[in-house]
């Protein structure tokens, strides 16, 4: 940041010195306080995230040192992170919180890719006007605040009074005793509340990926669509051969869009379920917000969000690596 | 982050691929279907608020109110707890200056990046870029630990300083402005404009596009933001909409016409916003992937 020699970038001769000067005051003053901010709001919170891991940090305890570390919140090193595999009960907490995380967005982006997928598609394929009508509607959603979808959802999902149930009824069968609150009901090994969660994050999420693929569908060339047809193929075949290659790059960022926004879910289980029945709805942010702001031990709960930010780090990496085959159309 | 390809422009209406197999009425059949599941839980909302409630506890309810009433909106609008108008505007303030900070800086610092070479450029850029990976969640211990050392905690300043600078704002600028012609910058200089004139004067008024885009969406994210409120705000005069809302739902649990309104009066501007402003943020998403 120290030295800066500005020069335009587009316009051919050398400016003049005094405007040289003039750039350059322009450019230190404006970007200064833009990167020192970032810098005291962005990066330096992350490095005391990574710091507070390792302490045994709490706000109501005045440590002495710097930003109160040491002393009464003294310095664990990797305790934190060893006590991840303890048996104690904030340590299975946080086990069942991983287990919950990866299960939720393992499920989540299956179930909105075979949703979105095909629903671009038929979207894509009906007249330009009626396209747009459609896809405003089922944009819906994505748009409204996840608090009311979510206050929404527990009502849909009410064993007497809710929708669900009474549908199901009304077509004669059976429905669970309770969606929310019922420990014991498993769909395939899935916790019912779970699934239920799923469900009603998916359907408040699925707009956004239907979205961008109509787009890229628009962005597949016609002839190549339509050569395929003169040569016979059928919609099938015109499908697994043309379209989804082409979306590859597409298809790869929608996958870790939806799978790192599906790590960092909080309001629909805090809504729903508040992380029950039994913990077997509590995703990650829950136990780093709970760990943090309600009971205060923010050591332990920046450990956690290091697990966190690792996976969320992971599938970006994963994407980069992936996406590093260009492809060009 | 990836960006998605550009819609081509108006295709014939004719489309022999898919239709020809997949007959007509079977799409169309799926995808008023599809619309039926996206639009019935937002239509039950409605009924429900507009419901007596006596209609509330009846097993099996009835979809459509048997007796219409406006007397949940009544209850919550007469209700002394819950200065409506206050909470509105709460949000409406933080959305406000969050959007008009965000849209400054981003489009300032954007401007540099993509129209002034300088030492460090690209590290600066890249810096920024990876500010992009660090998730809320991860900083939001610290930067509670920041907001109590400034103040700024139960305050609705500390739902805006924390975000004043948008890195995804910037990128998004700097692509936008490096897509405008450059002779209208030169204009500027030759009627001498200062470097802040010629940004303020000329190249913003440009930008409307990308402005509008990034406004929107820095708009309905905060307005329906929950958890950061949720740590900051602890006074209930302070609250947001949506915190107003869950706060309400403990209060009222079981009388799901009141808290049915309630969410119904928060989902309305959003609402209302997107209908007026759809192409723009159906666009953007399309274009830069927003989330």
């Amino acid at each position: 940041m120290a030295k800066l020699t500005v020069a335009r970038e587009r316009g051919g001769a050398q400016p003049r010195q005094g405007l040289r000067v003039a750039q350059r005051r322009f450019v230190v003053g404006a970007l200064t306080p833009i990167m020192a901010y970032m810098l005291f709001f962005s990066l330096f919170p992350m490095i005391w995230a990574v710091a507070l891991g390792f302490f045994d940090y709490s706000p109501v305890r005045g440590g002495s040192g710097f930003l109160g570390l040491g002393d009464a919140n003294p310095f664990v090193g990797l305790d934190n992170y060893r006590n991840m595999f303890s048996q104690s009960q904030p340590a299975r907490v946080f086990r069942l919180a991983v287990g919950n995380t990866l299960l939720f967005a393992l499920l989540v982006l299956p179930l909105n890719l075979a949703i979105t997928l095909p629903l671009a598609l038929l979207v894509d394929s009906v007249h330009d006007r009626l396209k747009g009508l459609f896809r405003a509607i089922y944009f819906l959603p994505t748009i409204s605040a996840a608090v009311a979808v979510a206050l929404m959802w527990g009502y849909i999902y009410h064993p007497q009074q809710g929708l669900l149930n009474t549908t199901i009824r009304a077509i004669g069968l059976t429905p669970p005793r309770s969606w929310l609150t019922d420990p014991q009901a498993f769909v395939l090994g899935v916790p019912l509340a779970m699934v239920a969660v799923i469900i009603a994050y998916v359907w408040q999420d699925f707009g956004y990926n239907l979205v961008i693929f109509i787009a890229a569908l628009q962005g597949i060339p016609r002839e190549l669509r339509d050569a395929a047809r003169v040569d016979g193929a059928s919609a099938w075949q015109e499908f697994w051969g043309i379209i989804l290659p082409l979306l590859k790059p597409t298809l790869l960022f929608v996958c870790a869009l939806t799978m790192i926004s599906s790590l960092q879910t909080f309001v629909v289980f805090q809504v729903m379920t508040n992380g029950g029945p039994r913990n077997q709805t509590t995703p990650l942010v829950m136990s780093i917000y709970e760990n943090a702001f309600r009971y205060q031990s923010m050591g332990w709960a920046a450990a956690i969000s290091m697990v966190l930010f690792l996976m969320i780090l992971g599938i970006t990496a994963i994407q980069f690596r992936v996406l590093r085959t260009d492809w060009e159309y | 982050m990836a960006t998605v390809h550009l819609p081509a422009a108006n295709r014939p209406a004719r489309r022999p691929s898919l239709r020809r197999s997949l007959s007509r009425s079977v799409v169309y059949i799926i995808l008023l279907m599809g619309t039926a599941v996206t639009l019935v839980p937002f239509i039950w909302v409605l009924m429900t608020s507009l419901k007596p409630a006596s209609e509330i506890v009846k097993v099996p309810p009835s979809f459509f109110p048997e007796r219409w009433t406006l007397q949940s909106y009544q209850t919550i609008f007469s209700d002394p707890g819950v200065p409506l108008a206050r909470f509105y505007l709460n949000s409406l303030f933080v959305a406000g200056s969050r959007v008009l900070i965000t849209l400054f800086t981003s489009s300032l610092a954007g401007y540099i990046f993509a129209r002034y070479t300088f030492a460090g450029k690209n590290v600066l850029f890249v810096f920024i870029l990876a500010q992009l990976m660090i998730p809320f969640q991860v900083v939001m211990i610290p930067a509670y630990l920041i907001l109590v050392q400034l103040h700024l905690v139960d305050t609705l300043w500390g739902l805006i300083i924390p975000s004043m600078v948008d890195a995804f704002g910037i990128f998004l600028m700097r692509q936008f402005v490096e897509s405008l012609p450059s002779e209208l910058l030169d204009a500027g200089r030759i009627d001498g404009a200062s470097e802040f004139g010629i940004y303020w004067r000329i190249v913003l008024p440009q930008m409307g596009a990308a402005l509008a885009t990034l406004g929107i969406f820095t708009f309905m994210a905060t307005w329906n933001d929950y958890l950061w409120p949720l740590i900051v705000i602890t006074t209930h005069e302070k609250r947001t909409l949506p915190l107003l809302l869950t706060w309400y739902n403990s209060q009222h649990g079981t009388r799901y016409d009141l808290t049915m309104a309630a969410s119904v009066l928060v989902l309305l501007p959003i609402l209302l916003i997107f209908v007026l402003f759809q192409r723009w943020i159906v666009r953007g998403v399309a274009l830069t992937g927003f989330k």
